[in-house]
């Protein structure tokens, strides 16, 4: 997997089949499947090698080579589960959850409204193994859906640009930039459309909820005619051939390994606040092997399986045990009051409402166009 | 030990278990309100999270519109993570958005302001607890009614409502312990003095018969009253008793002392005619000796109340028959004419031949030595009656009860014992049987009939029923 398929990682997605999937649901992941035909389901198995052997069914959005390091250490310690492991996009996997519900034992996705919406509709089952007792409140609900990873949103940020015009380390120094600097910057800054990307749109109405000033700065990107784009990978390769000076809410865990090589480009957490999501996982209440589905969540819940992410897998790990660089208890040290993690509540539920997604939209374009009229109001 | 004890368990088990049935009572009532004081709490929840949503509903783009607020859904999910439902319907019954389809609110439409309207509902298999809103546009161009539908799982009412719950039953638990030992402490001052009483009683010395003198409260003074009667009785009885050994003693010592004094008379002489004349005198008076000694021994154990002989089927017309041919002769020796009146068919009572023989027999001496000329033995049936008719002069009145009694005898009388009517008393009531004396004539008062009626026996189907 190159790292232009980003979004891939988070939310991967195929032409949508099939029509099982209401209609409020089936927006998101139909605009996200729109750029992320061209990956096709990944299999991955890694027979038993001990007897007697157990079937263990994992269906993930989340891609084989930063799955593999965490599936090959779990079979170490447990050869005797004969694991398969299907990488599907978000949509993929969503749907064909809802036609078979009974196929996979652990259900692994990056896209917590949809994932938070089948477990409130009663398809999970709970977990009571010591790891997920002990799990952070804040990162589990109702012992059946758990977060495990932990992603801050960043800004990936042009060193030319700081030394021009000064140190950019929050939305508020961000917003003063392009409103004193829009002219220099006009056609430099780029960010998620939401109107396109279902990611996007997730985080626009966590901000819209978090900061009033998000949509000053709505209007402000909006004034400096900033480019608009679907995936983390397109903003990335933008700011790479310095087409771009700023990038603006990139997922931070692929961040760090791309801007490593190039030292003209800095990435930023914002300390005034930043949006962190979070992978959740659940065994579905019709798991066939449920044992072994609550074993593997146990594990990605341990010490062991947290360590293999965070080190392998590159991908920031929550246990309150591991303290290392990138870790969520070395992220909250760092920026105590500044990281929002999206709250698993029925507050997702909302951002899966047709309407407001409507609602948002057209106030995030008004904004973004600068038109400054009323209620667009039809009789 | 164990009337105590088994008082103690009656008092105890008949107000236990009211007790028990009135506590699950209470607890059942105090289960329904936890309930409903939870629902009360959390339904201000439901009302408060339709409220939300349904003032963010308006009329946009010739539709209901809704910029649903996260809030009114994250006020559902409480500290107990529940889960969360909700769904706007138009006035078509549209869902104009939502996460699932819930039923609405089955009342009509009423005028004026917003209708609330709680419910428990199954959905998918979960239980919830359910509030409809049933609200109006406030735009001053569309009044449409809509409903706002929202839905949460129960464990935050389930957890309320058992904790709640909890703290009645540990009042009630108390309220039981503290019952209980009140009960049990009141049950042993209620009993006391039935204890005082047996210890009274086993204090006692057996032989004597002195009444119980104790205070008692009233049901139990009744039952030292009883045992106070029982008690005279028994010294009657005593008395009785007494008496009767004393007379039995007195009449066996007359013929014995009588034989060694005729004996003694006897050996004084030399003559073996006076000594003969002397034998027979004294075998006649040990003769009636040895039927005294005979009538007292089979008195004695007809009054023995422990005595049960088996009674049998018995024809008392065989029976009169048997005694009247066998007292025939010596009535006719001492010009008595001895007659039967026996009844056309058999006639059954359930006794012993030997014992009605021997009342017969006894009766008929009577008669004979009482100077009746005249003696008939009658049987009638219904009820069986057998009877003994004399024209002797007959018992006054005021003195056949106490004919009945051991060694009473009448003023004519020379040689009898004074048994014989005791003994036919006592028959009697080894027979179940009535005994009845009255004058055979009673204008005059003259003569006598004693009978015995006895009770119908049994039916039988053997063959010696005619």
């Amino acid at each position: 997997m190159t790292r232009h398929s980003l979004w891939a990682f988070m939310f991967r997605r195929s032409v949508l089949r099939g029509s099982a999937i209401s209609g409020s649901v089936l927006w998101g992941l139909l605009l996200w499947s729109l750029w992320q035909s061209a990956y096709a389901t990944e299999e991955l198995n890694l027979p038993a090698t001990a007897e007697p052997s157990t079937p263990l069914v994992i269906h993930a959005a989340f891609d084989v080579p930063y799955a593999r390091p965490l599936l090959e250490d779990f079979h170490r310690r447990h050869p005797q589960y004969d694991i398969t492991y299907r990488n599907l996009s978000t949509l993929e996997l969503h749907e064909r959850f809802l036609n078979v519900p009974d196929e996979p034992d652990v259900m692994m996705s990056s896209a917590m409204p949809w994932q938070y919406r089948l477990v409130n509709d009663g398809h999970a089952q709970p977990i009571t193994t010591p790891n997920a007792e002990n799990w952070p409140a804040w990162a589990k609900w109702r012992q059946e859906l758990f977060a495990f990873t932990y992603e801050p949103i960043v800004m990936v940020i042009n060193r030319e640009v700081m030394d021009r015009f000064g140190p950019v380390n929050s939305h508020a120094d961000l917003l003063g930039l392009i409103s004193q600097h829009g002219d220099a910057l006009r056609g430099r800054i780029v960010t998620y459309d939401p109107a396109t990307s279902g990611a996007g749109y997730t985080y626009a109405i966590e901000e819209s909820q978090l900061s009033p000033r998000y949509w000053d700065l709505v209007a402000a990107l909006g004034n400096a005619d900033t480019h608009l784009v679907g995936t983390t990978g397109e903003m990335l390769d933008g700011l790479h051939d310095r087409r771009f000076l700023i990038g603006y809410n990139l997922l931070g865990s692929y961040v760090r390994q791309s801007v490593e090589h190039d030292p003209s480009l800095r990435w930023v957490i914002p300390d005034d606040y930043a949006l962190v999501i979070q992978r959740l996982a659940f065994v579905p209440r019709l798991a066939p092997h449920p044992a072994a589905g609550r074993r593997f969540v146990d594990y990605l819940l341990s010490v062991e399986g947290q360590r293999v992410l965070s080190d392998g897998g590159n991908v920031a790990a929550i246990h309150p045990q591991l303290d290392g660089p990138g870790t969520a208890t070395a992220m909250q040290r760092r920026y105590a009051e500044g990281l929002r993690p999206t709250p698993l509540g029925p507050g997702l539920l909302a951002t899966l409402d047709d309407l407001k997604r409507r609602a948002l939209l057209s106030r995030w374009q008004r904004e973004f166009s600068g038109e400054m009229v009323g209620e667009q109001e039809r009789p | 030990m164990t009337i105590r004890d088994s008082l103690h368990r009656r008092l105890l088990t008949w107000i236990l278990v009211p007790m028990l049935a009135v506590g699950s009572l209470v607890l059942w009532q105090a289960w329904t309100d936890a309930r409903r004081t939870a629902d009360t709490a959390f339904d201000r929840l439901l009302e408060a999270a339709s409220l939300a949503i349904s003032e963010q509903v308006q009329w946009q783009d010739g539709q209901l519109w809704l910029d649903l607020p996260p809030a009114a859904l994250e006020m559902l999910a409480t500290q107990n993570d529940e889960r969360v439902f909700y769904a706007v319907v138009d006035v078509q019954g549209h869902q104009v958005t939502g996460n699932a389809s819930l039923p609405g609110d089955p009342r009509p439409d009423q005028q004026g302001g917003d209708t609330l309207w709680y419910r428990d509902i199954q959905l998918q298999g979960m239980s919830l607890r359910q509030g409809v809103r049933r609200s109006r546009l406030e735009d001053w161009r569309f009044r449409d009614v809509f409903e706002v539908r929202v839905a949460h799982t129960r464990e935050g009412r389930d957890a309320l409502s058992w904790a709640l719950f909890r703290q009645s039953l540990a009042y009630l638990l108390a309220l039981a312990v503290l019952t209980l030992a009140a009960l049990i402490i009141a049950i042993r001052f209620a009993l006391a003095p039935l204890t005082r009483l047996r210890r009274q009683i086993r204090a006692r010395d057996p032989r004597t018969l002195q009444p119980l003198e104790l205070p008692l409260p009233r049901e139990l003074a009744e039952l030292r009253d009883t045992l106070n009667e029982l008690l005279a009785r028994m010294r009657r009885v005593k008395a009785n008793q007494e008496r009767f050994i004393g007379d039995a003693s007195h009449q066996l010592r007359t013929p014995l002392s009588g034989l060694s004094a005729r004996a003694e008379l006897a050996l004084r002489q030399n003559n073996p005619e006076l000594w003969r004349e002397a034998l027979e005198t004294m075998q006649a008076t040990s003769t009636r000796a040895s039927r005294l000694a005979i009538q007292l021994l089979s008195l004695t154990r007809l009054d023995n109340p422990e005595y049960q002989p088996e009674l049998v089927r018995t024809d008392l017309n065989v029976i009169a028959r048997e005694a009247v041919r066998e007292h025939w002769q010596r009535c006719q020796r001492q010009a008595v004419d001895l007659g039967l009146e026996a009844s056309d068919h058999a006639v059954w009572v359930m006794g012993l031949d030997w014992q009605l023989a021997e009342a017969l027999a006894n009766l008929i001496d009577n008669a004979c030595r009482y100077g009746a000329r005249q003696v008939t033995v009658k049987v009638t049936t219904e009820p069986p009656c057998l009877a003994v008719e004399d024209d002797g002069p007959g018992i006054p009145a005021e003195h056949r009860l106490l004919s009945l009694r051991p060694f009473h005898r009448g003023q004519q009388d020379d040689d009898g014992s004074g048994l014989g009517l005791a003994i036919v008393d006592g028959i009697a009531r080894t027979h179940g049987a009535r005994l009845s004396l009255a004058a055979t004539i009673p204008s005059s008062q003259r003569g006598l009939i004693v009978s015995l009626t006895f009770p119908e026996p049994p039916p039988c189907n053997t063959a010696e029923n005619p």
